[in-house]
């Protein structure tokens, strides 16, 4: 086991996250609750983030859809991209938890976490290609200034290969986690490993 | 049912927004995501068309307006606030969100859902328990405490995707 990245307050390690409201309880959840957590996933009944988010079954069920379609759709977008997209808007909202999952799945994917330091330490100049520095450059505008985002930007992914589904694929993920960092960060907080553990 | 669509809408507010008709590239592009086409529409319609415990549609829609203008989305913008004049919101309080004026609100209970949007929308890193006691002190129930922060965790969401096709949009004109 290699030794977590620690680099300005985030990290690739696993967290816990401790929610600031009531969980629904999962003995006693609706049928509609039940359906949207297993929407998410099949570890969303033992989650304190889904079972918060449960408390709004409907929401919770078109977000689920949304979610999953967008990171695991076929073709398009290599996974482990769009992992990179949604680390970097992470970072740049300042969400460790998020960085942190979605950090450990760029690495699964792409079995190297180099541009996940460089993106935990400077987002800004990071990348490792220059595919990737495309990637994060456009991920950090969109995210931080939605209203800026222009042909040219679109032009500088295409100019370094990416076709127009990919870019599609760029901002479902990125947009996706400027609504996922915005629920993490505004209902609970992220919970370290007790060093030394 | 509890669930009872309230405004069906008959149109799919991103392309919309954008705009973007069915003839252009653009549109068939994001066809090929059809899955997430019609999760974001139907999305919008679980946090619009639909009865939501503890906020009413008008304040849903005022913190729409409200997150649209401080993201400088004029567009989506201008879908929210035709919304309110459909349901005949008050127009001095909708005049007063899309003019930035939110001190000049009286309804205390909207103007601290409103600051809440704003710092969410513009400095989510700034969120903190004590933001979510300030709204729970307002009468906000816990339902309505998740519903407020999907609603403008969506709007991030929709504005950044109406930005994107925007500027895919615009290449393909210019290429």
């Amino acid at each position: 086991m290699t030794a977590p990245i620690r680099i300005q307050g985030f990290t690739n390690e696993v967290l816990k996250w401790k929610p600031w409201l009531d969980t629904v309880n999962v003995d006693t959840a609706t049928p509609a609750q039940l359906a949207a957590l297993d929407e998410m996933s099949p570890q969303a009944r033992t989650s304190p983030y889904f079972l918060v988010l449960a408390h709004q079954p409907e929401i919770l069920l078109q977000r689920s859809i949304a979610f999953n379609a967008i990171m695991f759709a076929p073709g398009g977008m290599p996974r482990a991209e769009r992992e990179l997209g949604a680390t970097v808007e992470s970072r740049v909202n300042g969400c460790v938890y998020c960085a942190s999952v979605h950090a450990q799945r760029f690495e699964q994917l792409a079995k190297r976490s180099d541009v996940i330091e460089q993106v935990f330490e400077e987002p800004a100049s990071a990348g490792t290609t220059p595919r990737e520095k495309a990637i994060v450059e456009f991920s950090i505008k969109l995210g931080a200034e939605p209203g800026t985002v222009s042909a040219e930007d679109v032009r500088a992914l295409k100019e370094v290969g990416l076709n127009e589904l990919e870019i599609l694929d760029l901002v479902h993920s990125v947009a996706l986690f400027a609504w996922a960092n915005r629920l993490m960060l505004n209902l609970g907080e992220p919970v370290f490993p007790a060093d030394g553990s | 049912m509890t669930n009872l669509p309230e405004a069906l809408p008959a149109i799919d507010v991103v392309d919309d927004a954008v705009p973007l008709a069915p003839n252009q590239p653009t549109w068939t592009l994001r066809r090929q995501r059809d899955k997430v086409v019609a999760a974001t529409q139907s999305s919008h319609d679980a946090m619009f068309s639909h009865a939501v415990e503890g906020l009413t549609r008008t304040e849903r829609l005022l913190v729409a307006l409200h997150a649209c203008r401080v993201s400088k989305a004029p567009k989506l913008a201008a879908h929210y606030r035709e919304e309110l004049a459909a349901e005949n919101a008050d127009a001095a309080v909708a005049d007063a969100v899309e003019s930035g004026d939110i001190a000049s609100l009286a309804d205390g209970r909207l103007r601290a859902m409103l600051a809440f949007a704003g710092k969410l929308i513009e400095r989510p890193i700034e969120g903190d328990r004590a933001a979510i006691e300030t709204l729970a002190a307002h009468g906000l129930s816990t339902p309505a405490l998740v519903a407020l922060s999907q609603l403008i965790a969506f709007l991030s969401y929709q504005i950044r995707l109406v930005a994107g096709l925007k500027a895919l949009a615009a290449a393909e004109v210019s290429a």
